[in-house]
């Protein structure tokens, strides 16, 4: 866990396995420079097959298509929202989705439309909003309906640990929603069941009774909850009060005033 | 280093082929006509001395004080005599502007020429002044367009490429307004060009020769701006300078830091000013994160450079707090707000003449509904006095923005969602109510966002179809991604409203209340959790896209299997901004009281003898009487304490 004066936006501004080369490309003008794509959409798929992740890349990757409209990969696009998916509830999708704005060229083949990439945009929209939402088994129910096995068979398998940062996700709205959880409902969000669900609740550290059917979550800093009562602590130069008997002219003075009141 | 500034001038390079296009081809088809030469260059020189007879005219039907004023400008520039040039810019042209050149432009540069000896850095400023007037008094046409931004490469190619940094001096506020005009035309442009259905036959064929010419179109392109600002950005070495100034480098170091070029104040400044600049492109083509990231070496203080210039610090503010809002750091965005508006209405008392006022003025009202929005989605009670201003505008829109409404409601393109049958009509019209608000502001206070590329326009089958079809408004496709974090957040305030009643309570129960099923209901507990938690930005550590999680509501619960169990923290009350208010207001009722005359009329003693029955006392004193209550109060109370 990061410490408390660290920056909790740190990993994601740069990630700490990005490549030098990387990060002086996308923090120079080079990012602007389109024949220096390719390095981009490698490390996109270096991301892909490592399980890292790394947004302000990706992002760079986006501007490119925004300026030069010729380099649109499809391909690209829907592998670097698929990364954004697992970050929510971040707002990484919605930021790749603002600069997808312009018009997205129709691909050669037109007969293929169905498998066309870029039709699979407003579904990953839909997917995103079920995590957004957190209706966890709303998203699995889609993700695996039939209509979306061209993506899962083309895209999502070869993304390594797509479905894990799903469940991240799930983790991280769990964990700090709850501490005890019911476990088919777990389950339910996990897409997961029976030995691999124990497996995962055991991974995430947490403990399962099988008795009561519940699954206990540590306590953090989340799932913690107590009442605070904020106050308003202002503090007064003192040297004012401190000045006041010290001169000989205002004691007369306050004196009169006493004498003058009583 | 070299290589990435060869990078640039070549692009500038490419931007003068275009200036020299309309040229080549005029030399072009004189070469053709060889044969004819000499009759031609007869009709030629016979033109150009009508030519100068019309401009001869048309220079004598300058007004005398305006070519006064010419002349006195240039000698101004020409001695780099600041105060002299400040005056001549922001007093002479704009009263000039106003007795003559109200409602028509400004002599041309050609006119005027004569009087300045043909001075081509005089004319260059000229223009720009020349070009800005059109937009912001008249309707600029397409040559205008063309050429102003002929005239900005010309400006650039100057301050850049000439050897050396130049001799020339111009006040702050003009360099700041050189490179907000320049975006600001750019942005004009791009929305100008977007709206093929609109343009006549000339300037479609005018915007598709110039999509024809080598290398694309280079004319108002996203890469020659950005060019621009990030040549000046690394001329001026201005990010190694402010890295400088925080680690507290003597003046000296600052010199060598900087550089030939960002040693001076022209250049600083313009360095400066195109960071800020960059802040604002990235925004309007939607790119929040690195719009953030390019003012990663500027602090958001008062202490910062951009206060120099109020227009500057308005913007930064403004474009700063739309970043955090898309990024959805409501409470970075509102402190931003909080900030910038205190400091509007503080200002407001002593600026109220520039010309640049209503523009702030309106920038503030933005700000104001950007707020609101804010606030509705993430409540915080920063600053009593905002929120009270924000309320007093859109009153009517908070009321709608934060009534309950169920994301149910919406009709959702997506099959699998389900749709609670019987969902009530009033819940409807509610959610659809509550949303027009929030698109009503969104729309009203959004940066003018632009679309990165031109419509087709040298391809006339592909232009067809692009009018038939056109792609979606840039600011209607933010807005429809604004509108999804809306709607996920949809029902926080109704489940916060129940919450408040209870220290615990079943989840079953909650859902009852809802008419939710249980499973529903803990979905929605999820999303209110992770919508009151926060990335923010404490004490100003770090860069603007640095932060902390913390939780931003008052309200909090976990679920302990099915129970909710809810903690409230209370905020005592604020005394403190409540007697600074008070202290304020007595003071000035004891100035006025002070500053107004003393009573001598006979009435007054009677009047001050009746104050104590009822019956006899104005109705004016009576008002007067309830107006100042917290000091009559208050010496009420010093005679009890006696």
């Amino acid at each position: 866990m990061a410490t408390p004066t660290a920056s909790a936006t740190r990993e994601w501004l740069q990630p700490s396995n990005r490549p030098e080369i990387i990060d002086t490309l996308i923090s120079g003008v080079d990012r602007y420079n389109p024949s220096n794509v390719g390095i981009l959409e490698d490390y996109l798929y270096h991301q892909t097959r490592t399980n890292e992740y790394d947004c302000l890349a990706n992002l760079a990757i986006l501007k490119l298509y925004q300026f030069n409209t010729v380099l649109y990969n499809a391909d690209v696009v829907v592998n670097i929202l698929l990364k954004a998916l697992t970050a929510t509830p971040s707002p990484d999708f919605n930021l790749c989705m603002a600069l997808l704005s312009e018009k997205i060229p129709p691909s050669g083949d037109e007969a293929d439309s169905e498998h066309d990439p870029a039709t699979l945009l407003p579904i990953l929209s839909t997917l995103s909003r079920h995590l957004q939402e957190c209706q966890f088994p709303a998203f699995w129910r889609l993700y695996q309906d039939d209509s979306l096995a061209y993506l899962r068979e083309n895209f999502t398998v070869e993304v390594l640990g797509f479905e894990d940062g799903i469940r991240e996700v799930v983790v991280r709205a769990v964990k700090s929603t709850f501490t005890k959880i019911g476990v088919a409902r777990l389950g339910s969000y996990l897409n997961l069941s029976g030995d691999a669900l124990e497996d995962f609740i055991n991974n995430v550290g947490w403990s399962l009774d099988a008795n009561t059917g519940t699954v206990t979550i540590p306590p953090n800093p989340d799932n913690t909850v107590q009442p605070t009562i904020i106050r308003e602590t202002i503090t007064l130069p003192r040297k004012c009060f401190a000045l006041v008997p010290m001169s000989p002219h205002s004691t007369v003075e306050l004196s009169r005033l006493i004498a003058h009141a009583t | 280093m070299s290589q990435r500034a060869n990078y640039y001038e070549q692009e500038l390079d490419d931007a003068d082929d275009l200036a020299d296009v309309g040229l080549n081809l005029t030399i072009g088809n004189y070469g053709g006509l060889y044969e004819d030469a000499v009759p031609r260059i007869d009709e030629a020189t016979l033109i150009a001395m009508q030519q100068h007879v019309a401009q001869q005219v048309a220079l004598a039907q300058v007004p005398d004080v305006v070519k006064r004023f010419i002349i006195q400008f240039h000698q101004a520039i020409l001695n780099n005599n600041l105060p002299e040039i400040t005056a001549c810019y922001e007093n002479g042209w704009n009263r000039f502007t106003e007795q003559f050149y109200a409602k028509t432009e400004w002599p041309e540069a050609e006119i005027i020429a004569p009087l300045v000896n043909d001075n081509p850095v005089f004319l260059i400023l000229y223009r720009e002044l020349y070009y800005r007037h059109i937009y912001s008094r008249l309707a600029p046409n397409v040559d205008d367009r063309f050429h102003s931004y002929e005239n900005s490469c010309e400006l650039f190619n100057y301050l850049l490429n000439s050897e050396g940094p130049v001799q020339l001096t111009l006040p702050d506020q003009w360099l700041w307004d050189i490179i907000d005009e320049f975006i600001y035309q750019f942005q004009s442009f791009s929305q100008w060009r977007s709206k093929p259905k609109l343009k006549s036959e000339d300037e479609l064929q005018m915007l598709a020769s110039e999509a024809e010419s080598s290398g694309g179109s280079q004319l108002w392109s996203c890469y020659s701006v950005l060019n621009v600002l990030y040549s000046l950005v690394q001329k001026s070495r201005i990010n190694e300078y402010l890295i400088g100034v925080r680690e507290g480098c003597s003046e000296i170091e600052l010199v060598e830091i900087a550089g030939e070029y960002g040693s001076k104040p022209l250049y600083r400044m313009l360095g400066y000013f195109s960071l800020i600049g960059l802040l604002r492109v990235h925004v309007l083509l939607g790119d929040f994160t690195l719009a953030l990231k390019v003012m990663e070496n500027i602090e958001l203080n008062q202490k910062a450079f951009f206060t120099k210039v109020t227009a500057c610090h308005v913007a930064t503010y403004y474009y700063v707090g739309f970043s955090y809002m898309a990024l959805r750091r409501y409470n970075d965005a509102i402190r931003t707000f909080v900030s910038i508006l205190n400091f509007i209405g503080r200002m407001r008392q002593y600026h109220t003449r520039s010309y640049q006022y209503d523009q702030i003025n309106k920038t503030a009202e933005r700000m104001y509904a950007l707020f609101a929005i804010c606030n509705c989605l993430s409540p915080s009670k920063l600053d009593d006095q905002i929120l009270n201003n924000v309320k007093e505008r859109y009153a009517d829109q908070i009321s709608k923005m934060s009534q309950p409404f169920t994301s149910n409601a919406f009709i959702t393109p997506n099959p699998t969602t389900p749709i609670t049958p019987g969902s009530p009509t009033a819940k409807a019209s509610a959610a659809s109510e509550a949303l027009a608000a929030y698109s009503e502001l969104f729309l009203f206070a959004c940066p003018k966002f632009i679309t990165a590329n031109a419509p087709p326009y040298n391809d006339q089958d592909a232009l067809t179809v692009y009018v038939n079809d056109p792609p979606e408004e840039p600011a209607t496709r933010h807005l429809s991604l604004f509108l999804d974090d809306i709607r996920a957040r949809a029902e926080v305030p109704t489940l916060r409203s129940y919450l408040k009643l209870y220290t615990s309570l079943d989840a079953s129960k909650l859902a009852g209340f809802l008419e939710k099923d249980e499973e529903e209901l803990v979905q929605l507990m999820m999303v209110m959790k992770s919508a009151s938690r926060g990335v923010s930005r404490v004490n100003n550590e770090g860069t603007l896209l640095d932060g902390q999680m913390i939780t931003t509501s008052d309200l909090d619960f976990v679920i302990n299997d099915n129970m909710v169990h809810v903690v409230e923290s209370v905020i005592n009350r604020k005394y403190g901004g409540w007697f600074v208010r008070n202290t304020e207001h007595a003071q000035r009722v004891y100035d006025a009281l002070k500053a107004s005359p003393l009573p001598i009329s006979k009435q007054t003693p009677a009047a001050n003898a009746g104050s104590n029955t009822e019956d006899t006392k104005p109705i004016t004193q009576d008002a007067k009487r309830t107006t100042n209550v917290p000091w009559n109060a208050s010496t009420r109370k010093v005679e009890f304490n006696v």
